[in-house]
């Protein structure tokens, strides 16, 4: 009863931690060296852009949809219970969805499908040791594997925040007009959003698109044991992804008030 | 305690193919074009497809799948809701489901939350600026942590981890066939493993979404100091004054159904997973969509509802 196992599985916590970084930042490189590098099977880009791209889109309009809905229901019953004045509600809706929340819960979302999708995959093809297969066929298993899911995830995420926030700002606008009798000239109002906005919104959408299929690969390349080991690694790419998403948004946007600042 | 088979037989055929009412049933005969689901369809498949029969179709298809699993989610509550009314269940299980799904996702949802707030503090920061309105940080970041973003962002975590966690752990007991393992033993798997699981992620999705919110307005409070020069008491007054303990309340009522949604999505999946480990994939998959989609969708009527 000392101490002693309390300070081994710290250390041995930190050395897995290390470990796991190291690999993490391993696939980062190796990715982008992949890019380059080329040596991805044909058409998989296609392919890939279908699974994560076109199979989200309904997932994707249905639950922004109704977050667009809910964010104007609150703020018009917030705004009604101070100053009553619902006419700027529509434009600051807009720039808010255009420069941050787009972006962000579009890629919430597909956190939980691509990721788990991507990390399942590549997961069970690490435990039933397709991946050294490759390996011993002269195969990088990043070029080949995560580099075409990487490519189709970023424009995936892209094209998909464009289609979420124009459904959430429909649908926001629908109930603005339906429960708080908002003229929908005055809601439809595009001339707040500045060429920063949609800067800040698309380097959100380009950075969550890249670190979704980076962590969710390297979640299913270290997957061991069995079909056990992939529900972890599943696991622990949503984990990891989401939690990315909210880091980098919360990045990017103090990036954004401290030094571009002016502009919003 | 009969097994869970008996109640759900006798309404037909169409009960009989749903999970839990006789999973023994089910499997030894797939219904013709029924149970087996289909490969993935390829690229190439839907590029020689015409728009016409096979768009039909497969939307028609996706509506029955809907359909099915919306009706499954019911059923499976109404049989959870039945062992409640007198609580009949396994509460060492639901002990141990509390420590693994609560406690072991106390630091991701502190570090979720902590990031959460500074981000909201950051987008009322905007106005802060513009119209040097210090008084409006808090009453703006608390409204939206305390009734939706708090909510749902750790919904959305505690879903990832734990719902997809007990998807994957249920269906692996139903491929290896330990639920029937259950049954032979005259164990209801729904009182011993079913109630537990919905009961323990109610009460720590409503548990998280309390220290949650805490700490997001913790990190609000150190980030609005840091990045807007906000004063603490400005920030504190801002949040008294303006907030009711209303607001904390409808983000809680919120958490607790968001926890049984996830739950009920999650054991759903879990429970009705065919096809071997690969089907346990696919169902960790679904359940996970469907649990964002629920999470939505319910937050969407709770907003109407709670007012």
């Amino acid at each position: 009863m000392t101490v002693r196992p309390y300070i081994e599985r710290l250390g041995a916590r930190t050395l897995d931690g290390v470990d796991a970084g190291l690999a993490l930042w391993g696939v980062f490189v190796g990715t982008f060296a992949g890019i380059i590098r080329g040596g991805r099977p044909k058409g998989e880009v296609v392919r890939q852009l279908y699974v994560i791209g076109n199979k989200s889109v309904v997932f994707v309009a249905v639950t922004l949809g109704f977050i667009g809905m809910v964010m104007v229901y609150q703020s018009c019953l917030q705004l009604n219970r101070v100053t009553g004045d619902l006419s700027q509600i529509g434009p600051e809706f807009l720039k808010l969805l255009v420069h941050d929340f787009a972006p962000t819960l579009t890629a919430m979302m597909l956190a939980t499908r691509v990721g788990a999708g991507i990390a399942a995959e590549v997961g069970s093809m690490k435990v039933t040791e397709q991946i050294d297969a490759l390996r011993m066929s002269g195969v990088r298993p990043i070029d080949y594997l995560i580099v075409p899911r990487f490519l189709a995830t970023v424009i995936a995420t892209v094209c998909l925040t464009v289609l979420g926030a124009t459904v959430a700002y429909l649908m926001g606008g629908l109930t603005a007009a339906m429960s708080f009798h908002v003229n929908p000239d005055i809601f439809f109002d595009l001339s707040r959003v500045t060429p920063t906005h949609l800067f800040l919104g698309l380097s959100k959408a380009i950075c969550y698109g890249a670190a979704i299929p980076i962590i969710s690969g390297f979640c299913g390349l270290r997957a061991r044991g069995s079909s056990e080991g992939v529900g972890w690694a599943t696991t622990a790419a949503v984990i990891g992804s989401s939690f990315a998403v909210i880091l980098i948004d919360f990045i990017i946007s103090a990036f954004g008030l401290t030094v571009l600042g002016g502009g919003l | 305690m009969a097994p869970v088979g008996d109640t759900s037989v006798a309404v037909g055929g169409v009960l009989s193919r749903l999970p839990l009412g006789s999973l023994a049933m089910v499997e030894k005969k797939a219904g013709p074009g029924g149970d087996e689901r289909r490969p993935t369809p390829t690229f190439a498949y839907y590029r020689r497809g015409v728009l016409g029969e096979r768009y039909l179709s497969s939307v028609g298809a996706s509506a029955v799948a809907i359909a099915r699993e919306a009706g499954g989610i019911t059923i499976l509550a109404g049989k959870v809701l039945r062992s409640l009314f007198p609580p009949s269940m396994d509460w060492r299980e639901l002990v141990r489901n509390l420590h693994k799904m609560a406690n072991r996702s106390v630091p991701i949802v502190v570090l979720t939350a902590f990031f959460t707030g500074g981000i909201m503090v950051i987008q009322s920061g905007i106005f802060v600026k513009r119209f040097n309105a210090a008084g409006l940080v808090g009453w703006a970041s608390g409204y939206a942590v305390f009734r939706e973003i708090g909510p749902i962002l750790i919904a959305l975590m505690f879903s990832g981890r734990v719902g997809a966690n007990n998807t994957a752990e249920l269906g692996t007991m139903t491929v290896t066939e330990q639920l029937d393992g259950l049954r032979a033993l005259a164990i209801d798997p729904i009182r011993y493993l079913i109630v537990p699981r919905v009961v323990a992620m109610m009460v720590s999705l409503f548990a998280l979404v309390v220290i949650g919110d805490l700490i997001a307005l913790g990190g609000g409070l150190l980030f609005s100091k840091l990045i807007l020069g906000v004063e603490y008491s400005t920030f504190y007054y801002s949040l008294v004054d303006n907030l009711t303990p209303g607001d904390f309340l409808h983000g809680l009522i919120k958490a607790a159904v968001f926890g049984i949604s996830i739950a009920l999505t999650s054991c759903y999946f879990g429970v009705s997973v065919r096809g071997g480990a690969v089907g346990v994939g696919r169902a960790v998959n679904a359940a996970v969509v469907a649990a964002a989609v629920s999470i939505m969708l319910l937050d969407f009527f709770l907003t109407y509802l709670l007012g």
